[in-house]
């Protein structure tokens, strides 16, 4: 050791002097290379969130018009109301799907394989049986509705369309794109995603038929129309899934665990603590429980109940995104027992 | 058979001729002139225009230093103790790792992929057939090791071939094949893997006894999907080269997610006809 050397050593009460200081170095603290994430975050925007939501509210509106018309409960404005709002939702779904695509020309080759291990495969499946019997009961309200006029068509379609079967055939397949949403997220390896694979799904369906009923309800209410008996059914369906809904966003909390952190981060918790559960949840509760049921109360928490699904949808993409960005919740999640394992059973 | 890489940590001398060599068989274009400050590696990570890539990890030993200190000893890195019990804190371990595609076994992003674009071809590596991709990006969260990536201005998902091209001709891939210290290795996995545990013995017998082989399902927590094919030697926990200790098939909770959700289904459907009671 030379002098100059030696005397550092003394000086420094024994640390040797270096430019490299490791152990100051706050990016050498975790074990991870330099911080850089050791996944890649999906580079979905704006587009799938609002399919999820659009799409929820689909499933949901098939689920109730078709349960209404099994119990025998013929309602026309609400089966007009739900048949349109099928279709619309079944139009614009593969549109914000196309429009996320990298090479949207090519969105037909989803359609050359079907892979029941993919949930992006089994949902564009699911979108396009579930659109197609959309289209079919759609085209039979608009022959009853007399848009199409009294023509040949009209009365072709009125007699060849077994309106009842369709639904019944279209609800399984509805359902399913309301609830493999869910799946679509957890089957991935984001830790907060796929930490919540049991109640990703039923959370997701929940949410759409909450988002669902709640529009169903907005329509009736500001047309004026719906029998009353509907919107009775409406708003005691309402009630209970808001409830369904909380129970299991706060199931879906407390299985995230650690993981679940990003979304009370300072750029989601607005989201999700503002928009999700304050604004979709704790206040819609608020109004539906409390005294009587108004027009107007009706109204605002179904509106509320709509733009915080919407913003509960963006905050899960928006939280997916930090946690994948986030080397130490990977590490964690990917170093034994949290990440799933192929013997856990629902 | 199944051909694979074998990656020798041990020997790399992070001179990034793999990088470079990919690059420029694979016609990849530039990522730009980039500075990390973080170390002389500024290419940082493996992505969607680099499917080969070189990291440079700084591993300080944090000891302190008295005594007399061995400079050469110090640089070499030596495991016995060093004379008048002088302790070190100053080089450390400098090592490199050329990271690349893993072709898992059971891969993720193949799983994943909803046209049916990732493959496994017949020399079993997994490809994607760049006709038929749709960039849906479906691939890229599901990839547990973050190798697949889109590329934006193209719209589709790329990453290493395994020199599938280079392959069919019988040559070996281009980054093995301009490795000059043979850390990058290529040729059959039952033969790598042989290959793999006899140096991890002769490192062990020299006194590296941190030296393990990772990616074989056994050994080296990859068992969630079955092993990769691209094999690494590492004298470090996995995270230290960013990568995951265990890896995990995320398509194996699907069918227990089609599960609850029609579980649900069924539950909400009930609530919903309940509601119509008077």
């Amino acid at each position: 050791m030379s002098e100059a050397t030696r005397e550092s050593v003394q000086q420094s009460n024994g640390k040797v002097e270096t430019s490299h200081h490791p152990e100051t170095d706050p990016k050498r603290k975790d074990k991870n290379y330099y911080g850089i994430p050791p996944i890649k975050h999906a580079h979905w925007t704006w587009q799938i969130p609002v399919y999820f939501w659009i799409g929820g509210i689909g499933a949901g509106t098939h689920l109730f018009s078709t349960v209404a018309q099994l119990l025998g409960h013929e309602d026309e404005a609400m089966k007009r109301v739900s048949r349109y709002t099928v279709l619309v939702t079944m139009i614009l779904s593969p549109i914000f799907l196309i429009w996320d695509l990298g090479r949207p020309e090519r969105f037909f080759n989803m359609m050359r394989i079907l892979k029941l291990r993919s949930p992006m495969s089994t949902q564009s499946w699911s979108l396009i049986i579930f659109g197609n019997f959309a289209g079919l009961l759609a085209a039979r309200q608009a022959a009853e509705d007399g848009l199409l006029g009294r023509n040949v068509l009209s009365r072709l379609l009125l007699k060849l369309i077994p309106e009842r079967l369709l639904s019944v055939l279209a609800l399984p397949f509805g359902l399913f794109v309301g609830f493999n949403t869910g799946n679509l997220i957890s089957a991935t390896s984001v830790p907060i995603w796929a930490r919540n694979w049991a109640l990703m799904a039923p959370t997701f369906l929940a949410s759409g038929t909450s988002t669902a009923l709640s529009w169903l309800s907005l329509v009736l209410h500001l047309t004026g129309s719906g029998e009353a008996k509907t919107l009775r059914a409406l708003h005691r369906a309402e009630k209970a899934t808001i409830v369904i809904e909380a129970g299991l966003i706060a199931a879906s909390l407390v299985r995230m665990n650690r993981w679940g952190k990003p979304l009370f981060s300072k750029s989601v918790a607005p989201l999700f603590v503002g928009g999700a559960l304050l604004s979709g949840i704790a206040a819609p509760a608020a109004l539906l429980f409390s005294g009587k049921e108004t027009r107007g109360k009706s109204i605002l928490s179904s509106l509320l109940v709509l733009a915080g699904g919407l913003a509960f949808r963006f905050a899960l993409i928006k939280a997916g995104r930090i946690s994948a960005d986030d080397p130490e919740a990977y590490f964690t999640f990917a170093s034994g027992e949290s990440a799933p394992q192929p013997e856990d059973k629902v | 058979m199944a051909t694979g890489f074998l990656t020798d940590t041990t020997v790399c001398i992070g001179c990034k001729a793999c990088e470079v060599a990919c690059k420029q068989w694979n016609q990849l274009p530039a990522d730009g002139y980039e500075f990390t400050g973080d170390s002389y590696d500024n290419t940082k990570q493996l992505s969607g225009t680099t499917w080969r890539h070189v990291a440079f990890i700084e591993n300080p030993k944090k000891r302190r230093l008295t005594g007399d200190v061995d400079l050469v000893a110090l640089a070499e890195d030596v495991t016995e103790p060093l004379p008048g019990g002088a302790e070190l804190d100053a080089l450390g371990r400098w090592a490199f790792m050329s990271d690349v595609c893993k072709h898992c076994v059971a891969a993720p992003c193949q799983q994943a992929c909803p046209t049916g674009s990732i493959i496994r071809n017949e020399f079993d590596n997994v490809y994607i057939q760049p006709d038929i991709c749709n960039g849906c990006g479906y691939c890229v969260p599901a990839c547990p090791y973050g190798v697949i990536t889109q590329v934006p201005n193209d719209g589709r998902a790329f990453k290493c071939t395994l020199c599938y091209d280079r392959q069919i001709d019988g040559l070996e891939p281009a980054c093995a094949k301009a490795c000059p210290t043979n850390s990058i290795q290529f040729g059959d996995v039952e033969d790598l893997k042989v290959i793999a545990e006899r140096r991890v013995q002769e490192l062990q017998d020299k006194g590296y006894t941190q030296a393990y082989v990772w990616g074989t399902p056994e050994v080296g927590g990859t068992g969630g999907i079955n092993g990769n094919h691209s094999k690494f030697i590492l004298m470090d926990e996995p995270e230290t080269y960013n990568l995951p200790k265990h890896p995990y098939l995320p398509q194996e909770k699907v069918k227990g997610g089609v599960i609850a959700g029609a579980i649900a289904a069924g539950v909400l459907g009930a609530v919903v006809a309940l509601a119509f009671r008077d």
